[in-house]
């Protein structure tokens, strides 16, 4: 069978410029495949390998990549910003065989098992970490082709963008970007790294018309001011809940642009696009109007999906109903003939993008002393989606005022800014659910 | 309001253990006053417990403020 690789999906496209823009100049897609080749040629790893690229640059990545899918059983991606204790223990059960942390050195063999019974396969299998909203991150296996499922392959019109790079490219919507601009011949400017003033930098630089970003990162890049200068054609927002006040802020700033807010996740890839301007998604699309996948509610509020292409993998199968249907996790509530989302079943917060564990935050706040119980739970927020809140139950004859201090100087010690709760209420009992669980609906 | 807004500002840039730029006034670009987006998040929220409403979802003319002075007029514009 012949299964597509991403070098060979490029080399049929038109020889452009340029492809992509960096710090250090303009590559051109005809380098940017010789430079894979030659990657590809001087590691020789073979169709067993598993390979690790670790926190390799933007750039970087997206040449490894080229190299190796196609040509490797498994390339694992991991961010940057990912500790070292989390990226060896996903290297070990994504049994990779190889690490890579940079292209100027050989990969490092780290196992010598080779995969002798998969080296006749020939898609490579994308193994993305998602961004671990209980606990430890997840690994998901996608393949080039569950990546591109909604792809737009249109050369022709792809010509008219520059794309800024705004999300992490081991993430599954980086991904989605850095592929979108290069199987539609758009240029893609690229940051030296993630860090916000060398995005905006870059975005201004190689006056980027296409942009996408989660909506906490839009309000920012708008309060920051700056972004206004671009001419912007194409917004995407996606990661969390985009809001009526964001979707309008955009139309405001940008009138000529076409804003299109995505549903997506790194399990169910992208489920659909909004472009009407609002929140939310029309109830049309359950019935299957103009709909990309069939879709449901199921009784207890979750978004269910059935996407043709589903990645593989345990933490998959375990979520798909008899039906085929995957759970998504999402939950939604209808409002005349739009759907609305209304947070994480699981009671993950979305802080900006950032997925936090309630459970996680518990743990650590029981650990101060004069705290006997707390309960962590979103708190909606028009800037962030949400921010956490926690409310505490302190031991008998504590002072509230010491014991706050003791909370923050312990969170601070120990988690990461966005995982400190916001809001320290002090309460007498917590409300129980019906199934005796601590309630832990958004407020 | 503007007194109200610093006072606020400043208990969250302490509770965050953020160091804040010293003189506020209404020329002071938010994002550089000390605070990053998470503690205008916080900021924005704590203000809604306190005054009773966040402009930022009320808003007819959706403008995210740039300078601490926009930021005060987008509180007294909604005010309730």
């Amino acid at each position: 069978m012949n299964v597509e690789s991403l070098c060979s999906a490029i080399s049929q496209l038109p020889a452009t410029e340029n492809c992509l823009l960096t710090s250090s100049g303009a590559v051109s897609l005809t380098t940017l495949r010789k430079c894979a080749g030659i990657f590809a040629q001087n590691y020789r790893l073979g169709r067993g390998s598993r390979i690790a690229l670790c926190g390799l640059s933007p750039t970087e990545l997206i040449k490894a990549i080229i190299a190796f899918d196609g040509k490797v059983n498994a390339i694992l991606l991991l961010p940057a910003s990912m500790d070292e204790i989390t990226s060896n223990e996903l290297i070990k059960s994504a049994c990779c065989t190889h690490r890579l942390n940079t292209l100027e050195n050989e990969p490092i063999p780290i196992l010598s098992k080779i995969y002798s019974d998969c080296i006749e396969k020939t898609n490579t299998t994308w193994l993305l970490a998602t961004s671990g909203t209980t606990g430890k991150p997840k690994l998901i296996e996608h393949s080039l082709a569950t990546l591109c499922r909604t792809i737009k392959r249109d050369p022709l019109r792809g010509a008219e963008f520059i794309w800024g790079l705004l999300y992490d490219p081991c993430r599954f919507a980086g991904i989605q970007v850095f592929l979108q601009a290069l199987l539609s011949s758009s240029v893609l400017s690229v940051p030296d790294s993630m860090d916000f003033e060398a995005q905006v930098v870059a975005l201004l630089k190689n006056r980027v018309n296409a942009l996408s970003a989660t909506p906490s990162l839009w309000r920012k890049l708008l309060m920051d001011g700056r972004v206004a200068e671009l001419s912007l054609r194409q917004i995407t927002l996606g990661g969390e809940i985009a809001d009526q006040p964001i979707l309008d802020a955009l139309k405001h700033c940008f009138p000529d642009a076409r804003i299109v807010h995505i549903y997506a996740s790194t399990e169910a890839g992208s489920v659909f696009a909004i472009n009407d301007g609002f929140a939310g998604f029309p109830i049309s699309l359950l019935d299957g109007v103009n709909a990309p996948m069939p879709m449901r509610i199921r009784e207890d509020g979750h978004l269910l999906v059935k996407p043709l292409l589903l990645p593989d993998g345990h933490e998959i199968s375990c979520r798909i109903d008899a039906d085929g249907y995957l759970d998504t996790q999402d939950l939604v509530k209808v409002q005349g003939n739009r759907v609305f989302f209304l947070g994480r079943a699981s009671g993950a917060i979305n802080v900006g993008g950032n997925k936090v564990n309630p459970e996680e935050v518990e743990n650590i706040i029981r650990e101060v002393d004069g705290v006997f119980d707390v309960r962590v739970y979103g708190k909606k927020s028009s800037m962030m989606g949400q921010i956490v809140a926690a409310e505490i139950l302190p031991a008998k004859g504590i002072k509230t005022e010491l014991l706050t201090k003791k909370i923050q100087f312990h969170c601070r010690q120990v988690l990461e800014k966005w995982q400190i709760p916001a809001f320290l209420f002090f309460v007498k009992e917590f409300k129980e659910s019906a199934a005796g669980k601590k309630e832990r609906l958004s407020i | 309001m503007k007194d109200k807004i610093i006072q606020v500002l400043q208990e969250v840039a302490a509770d965050s253990a953020l160091p804040l730029f010293a003189n506020l006034d209404e020329n002071t670009v938010l994002l550089a006053s000390g605070l990053d987006s998470l503690g205008f998040a916080i900021l924005v929220a704590r203000l809604e417990e306190e005054l009773g409403y966040d402009p930022f979802s009320l808003m007819d003319e959706p403008i995210y403020p740039r300078t601490l002075g926009e930021f005060v007029a987008v509180y007294e514009r909604l005010a309730p």
